[in-house]
């Protein structure tokens, strides 16, 4: 990958989420706030911004939307890595949900 | 007498349209609009095409507590907290917006829905009340439906250790541990 596939793949994917993220959050807010994990600041911005705005935002050599889950745990439960009591596959996705819709802080 | 909103009405009818859209039982209905039990009726048959069913709610704190409904009970209320948490609903939109997603989550984890609308309604109420209350697993942190008193120092969820005969009864669609 050369520095400008780099640059215009970033920009490619900050396009996507935005446009995404925009269309939820004026779908209906609430079920957005939980999908993206926003706080509702961030999405009244979002859901506010015109197409020339996100166009600009969507340029830069950083990625806009950040991973959510930093921690071990659901990492293990999400990719099912660590042998635990528990190894099928659904059962231990669904652990996983239980705890990330558990997760309210980042977004207040 | 209060003076009756059109706009009101309107509002009201919708959201009753939802609830029996969703499977709601005339309970709910009844306790969450303002509309009148003929008019409830009346657009109970209308909206889903049969009599809605009779009798009393028959659930009690105990199907909560057992294994597979927990998981399920703990998926929706925790999604249910969450809303209510980021942004300001009534709560019985935040409860039909939570048994939407929950339902979502379930379906993509590819188990069949155990939890109804109505047990969702119930089970909210519970919580209200202090008849059950949520729980932190002192294993992996997740917040699960427990007793109203559960001792969180010791208390471990139904996923960090399933007990014995977890998983052995379900068929196809239920909650498998292997």
């Amino acid at each position: 990958m050369t520095n400008d596939q780099i640059l215009s793949e970033i920009r490619e994917a900050n396009l996507t989420y935005l446009m995404l993220a925009q269309n939820l959050i004026r779908q209906d807010k609430a079920e957005a706030l939980f999908r993206l994990g926003l706080s509702e600041e961030s999405a009244t911005m979002i859901g506010a911004l015109s197409p020339a705005q996100i166009f600009k935002i969507a340029s830069g050599n950083m990625l806009l939307c950040r991973f959510r889950m930093d921690d071990e745990i659901v990492w293990n439960l999400l990719t099912n890595h660590t042998a635990a009591k528990v190894d099928n596959d659904a059962t231990t996705r669904l652990h996983a949900s239980i705890l990330m819709a558990g997760r309210f802080a980042e977004a207040l | 007498m209060a003076t009756k909103s059109v706009l009101n009405d309107s509002k009201q009818v919708a959201r009753a349209v939802a609830l029996i859209n969703l499977g709601a039982r005339l309970q709910v209905l009844e306790s969450e609009t303002d509309l009148s039990y003929e008019r409830l009726l009346r657009l109970y048959k209308e909206v889903a095409g049969r009599s809605p069913s009779k009798g009393q709610l028959p659930f009690s704190t105990e199907w909560f507590l057992t294994w597979q409904p927990n998981i399920h009970a703990s998926l929706f209320q925790n999604t249910y907290e969450y809303l209510t948490k980021v942004s300001a609903l009534e709560d019985i939109d935040a409860i039909m917006k939570a048994y939407k997603l929950y339902s979502e989550q379930i379906a993509a984890c590819g188990v069949e829905p155990l939890l109804s609308i109505t047990r969702a309604w119930r089970l909210v109420k519970f919580i209200d009340n202090n008849m059950l209350s949520m729980t932190k697993c002192s294993k992996c942190g997740g917040h699960f439906v427990s007793e109203a008193y559960e001792n969180s120092r010791h208390f471990e969820c139904g996923l960090c250790s399933p007990p014995a005969r977890a998983g052995k009864g379900a068929g196809a669609g239920g909650i498998l541990l292997h």
